[in-house]
């Protein structure tokens, strides 16, 4: 007893209460919230069961049932479209976050009218969008005032060769600002001395990007790549919201598993396809590490081992020194 | 210091212990949702055989006379009701003044409840809900545990419409306080503009005279789908049984077991013919011109002033189509134009019902009987808000003259031991009849505006339903 309580008070006793007491709060609701429900779900995609009513065990049947539904899989290719946006607005948010940063007239102005559509609901931008798409509607209007005649434009929502490319322009309408807004943050904390550097050796902006502020912020692209390519994997509300439901060819995978989960009871097939969209995002975010890993290969300063290496080297060159002097 | 530290700790404890309360009392209400289920469940399987016959000092709803019977009875009897709208307009009190012209000594006590359908499945087995209450979602062998029985369903039928919507062992425990019908809203001076004057009993009848409408004035939209809003897509499954096959016991009974439900067979009706309607009317170009952002709002007022020709949606839809603008007198409704065999079939269903209480006292269930049998043949409330007549004397509104002539039937439910079977067939085929199967629908106006086969449609939906047949492994009657 009174061990224990000496250790209570020893310095290592004391950090271990404060731990315990600080991270236990955080670690179960974690466990509560996250980890215990994604057991249950994980469990469900075994069963053949709906929310109330008896469960069966069917093995692996409902995921052998996700490979051979056509229709999940074709919505995954929606998918495609939604990348597509992710690296368009990407590229807008790097391309205006760079304008910015070199400096321009009402720039806190335009940031915070392009950072905006970030802060609204996403159901509310569906229903924005709905109006906006509208034959004869906003969209419409405007390109009839550049000079486009109504009748050879086309039903933006209807026809199913370009009302997928609505939709993720809407997303990336809602993206682009904050995707802007982080790389405008971690472009700022390059030292501007390396700028002043660089231009005094005559290097111009673009090859200021390239060399100085792409590879300064490369973790910063990388994690934005990474999350826009997870969202465009599960994304939901634009087809749900404005396509009502992804009627129309618009059903991307999310909005193909509510309806299977919600509509139609099929909870452990749903289960299951939520499962297999985990590992299918695990498989994409370690390609695009490898990715990465090669494209900014020639970016980093030094490689780890080099340190080693050169010593290694500078051995090797010793030994050979010395065998030579020893021959000598 | 050492008891500033334990007070400190404790006070942190605390702090998460009540932060982790806050996060799961969230959960103990779904939870409790779902053990409310589970007992309800529980307490059927242990249900009494009790209320065989109504007790003795009680009267049955037949035998009592409004207006005679009972107006020296004193007792205070509480209501709980739904009808929030109608209690604050005041037309709720109104009623029951007039109800107190005849019986001065009842005390009538309402309750109006917002989100009733959840409230009142919680409030029921407290048992705290007051005398009358319109009743909810609750399994039929469970009816006499919390309701007393009208009377026999036979005694009922003579004296209302929907008696069987409550019925359980030849017993009623309803009587609904209106009746809804399943037809198609109209614009009647459109209709007339355009020369139709003979309302379609057909679907080759009824496209042409969507035609005739849009010959007639090309910006007029003749049949207005409400794709967008999803649920009005849904609507379309009401028009299967009663009007597809004029048979009351089909959707509910003999759908499950149907080896081709979907096929066409030729006599203009049948389920093909039903979606056959809406595919033709959007390949010919007699619907929307956009039909992926259709708006609900906006429809009603189109319609109102003649923008739109019709649309198929319940009766429930006719008052607030007319509300809608300056032009109230132009909304009609018509009967949905399949004929099965000659003859035109509506359905119609009950809306809430009024349930008594099996505790009260003598006087409270004799007051509750007289002030139900009041408002259904006196009150004229059913009337009132465009309802199909509960009391078989009633008349009905001028919105149902043209159901005339076709023979209405109410549905059937399903088969005992059965009752599972539609919801089942329902989630395993993914076409959810009645259940939100909105997707399906809407992919037909899709198939029809992009040219694609609507056979092709039908016949994925009986390859579904078969396939669903015989993993659930219920039987198929050819």
């Amino acid at each position: 007893m009174g061990k224990i309580h000496k250790w209570l008070r020893s310095r290592q006793g004391q950090q271990a209460v404060v731990i315990i007491t600080f991270s236990i709060i955080p670690l179960l609701l974690l466990f509560v919230f996250t980890y215990f429900p994604f057991a249950e779900m994980f469990k469900f995609s075994f069963y053949d069961m709906k929310y109330v009513g008896e469960r069966k065990f069917v093995g692996l049947k409902n995921y052998i049932t996700v490979f051979q539904r056509d229709d999940c899989f074709r919505a995954l290719w929606l998918s495609l479209y939604y990348m597509g946006g992710a690296v368009i607005q990407l590229a807008l948010a790097l391309y205006l976050a760079t304008v910015f940063c070199f400096g321009i007239k009402g720039g806190d102005f335009f940031k915070g009218c392009m950072f905006f559509p970030y802060l609204i609901n996403g159901i509310a931008i569906g229903f924005i969008f709905k109006f906006f798409y509208t034959r004869g509607f906003v969209l419409d209007t405007v390109l009839g005032w550049l000079g486009f005649d109504l009748e050879n434009l086309p039903y933006w929502l209807k026809d199913t060769s370009i009302n997928n490319v609505s939709l993720v322009a809407t997303s990336v309408w809602k993206y682009f600002g904050q995707n802007m807004v982080l790389f405008i943050g971690a472009m700022m904390s390059v030292d501007s001395s390396l700028y002043e550097a660089a231009q005094l050796d005559g290097a111009n902006k673009w090859q200021q990007f390239r060399y100085i502020m792409l590879p300064s912020i490369k973790t910063i692209v990388m994690l934005n790549l990474i999350m826009s390519i997870t969202g465009s994997l599960s994304a939901f509300e634009p087809p749900y919201v404005i396509m009502s439901g992804g009627g129309n060819g618009t059903a991307t995978y999310f909005v193909k598993m509510h309806e299977i989960a919600h509509t139609n009871q099929k909870v452990g097939l749903a289960s299951a396809m939520a499962i297999v969209l985990l590992l299918i995002i695990f498989v994409v975010t370690i390609l695009q590490k490898l990715f990465f890993a090669y494209v900014f290969k020639d970016a980093e300063d030094e490689d780890k081992n080099a340190g080693k290496k050169r010593e290694k080297q500078l051995a090797k060159a010793m030994k050979k020194q010395k065998a030579r002097e020893g021959r000598a | 210091m050492k008891g500033k530290k334990i007070l400190s700790l404790g006070l942190t404890l605390c702090m998460g212990m009540s932060l982790v309360a806050c996060g799961s009392s969230a959960e103990t209400t779904t939870e409790g949702a779902k053990t409310e289920t589970t007992t309800a469940v529980e307490t059927t399987a242990t249900e009494t055989a009790s209320a065989e016959t109504t007790e003795s000092g009680v009267p049955s709803y037949s035998e009592i006379t409004v207006g005679e019977d009972y107006t020296d009875l004193t007792a205070s009897i509480k209501w709980m009701h739904h009808k929030t709208d109608r209690e604050e307009d005041g037309t709720i009190a109104k009623y029951i003044e007039e109800f107190n012209k005849v019986y001065p000594n009842i005390t009538v006590q309402t309750e109006g409840i917002t989100d009733y359908a959840q409230t009142a499945l919680l409030r029921i087995p407290t048992g705290d809900w007051g005398d009358i209450m319109f009743i909810p979602a609750v399994d039929k062998d469970e009816l006499s545990t919390y309701f007393m029985p009208f009377d026999t369903l036979e005694a009922m039928d003579k004296e209302i419409n929907f008696a069987n919507a409550w019925e359980y062992d030849g017993l009623s425990y309803g009587v609904p306080y209106m009746g809804n019908a399943q037809g198609v809203v109209y614009n009647k001076a459109v209709f007339e503009a355009a020369g139709v004057t003979e309302l379609p009993k057909t679907p080759e009848e009824f496209i042409a005279a969507l035609q005739a409408i849009k010959d007639y004035d090309s910006s007029i939209i003749p049949l207005y789908t409400n794709y967008a809003a999803g649920w009005t897509m849904g609507a379309w499954d009401a028009y299967i049984g009663i009007v597809t096959e004029g048979d009351n016991t089909y959707f509910n009974q003999k759908f499950v077991h149907t080896a081709d439900p979907f096929s066409d067979r030729g006599d203009g009706a049948g389920i093909y013919n039903l979606f056959k309607i809406l595919y033709d009317a959007v390949a010919l170009g007699l619907t929307e011109e956009d039909y992926t952002t259709t708006d609900w709002e906006g429809c009603k007022g189109m319609i109102n002033n003649g923008q739109i020709g019709c649309m198929v949606l319940g009766s429930w839809a006719y008052q607030q189509m007319v509300d809608a603008g300056e032009h109230g007198e132009d909304i009609g409704y018509m009967p949905f134009p399949i004929s099965v065999n000659g003859v035109q079939y509506a359905n119609a269903g009950a809306d809430y019902s009024y349930g008594i209480n099996v505790n009260s006292s003598d006087e409270n269930k004799i007051a509750s009987l007289v002030f139900v049998k009041w408002m259904t043949e006196e009150s004229g409330w059913c009337a009132f808000e465009g309802g199909y007549t509960v009391d078989k004397d009633g008349e009905n509104p001028e919105l149902y003259a043209a159901f005339d002539s076709c023979e209405l039937l109410i549905d059937e439910p399903a088969l005992s031991g059965e009752e599972t079977f539609l919801n089942d067939m329902n989630a395993e085929s993914e076409l959810g009849f009645n259940a939100g199967g909105n997707t399906k629908v809407q992919a037909i106006i899709e198939a029809a505006d992009q040219g694609a086969s609507f056979d092709d449609i039908m016949a994925d939906w009986t390859a579904r339903w078969n396939q669903a047949q015989e993993s659930l492994g219920i039987e198929v009657n050819n």
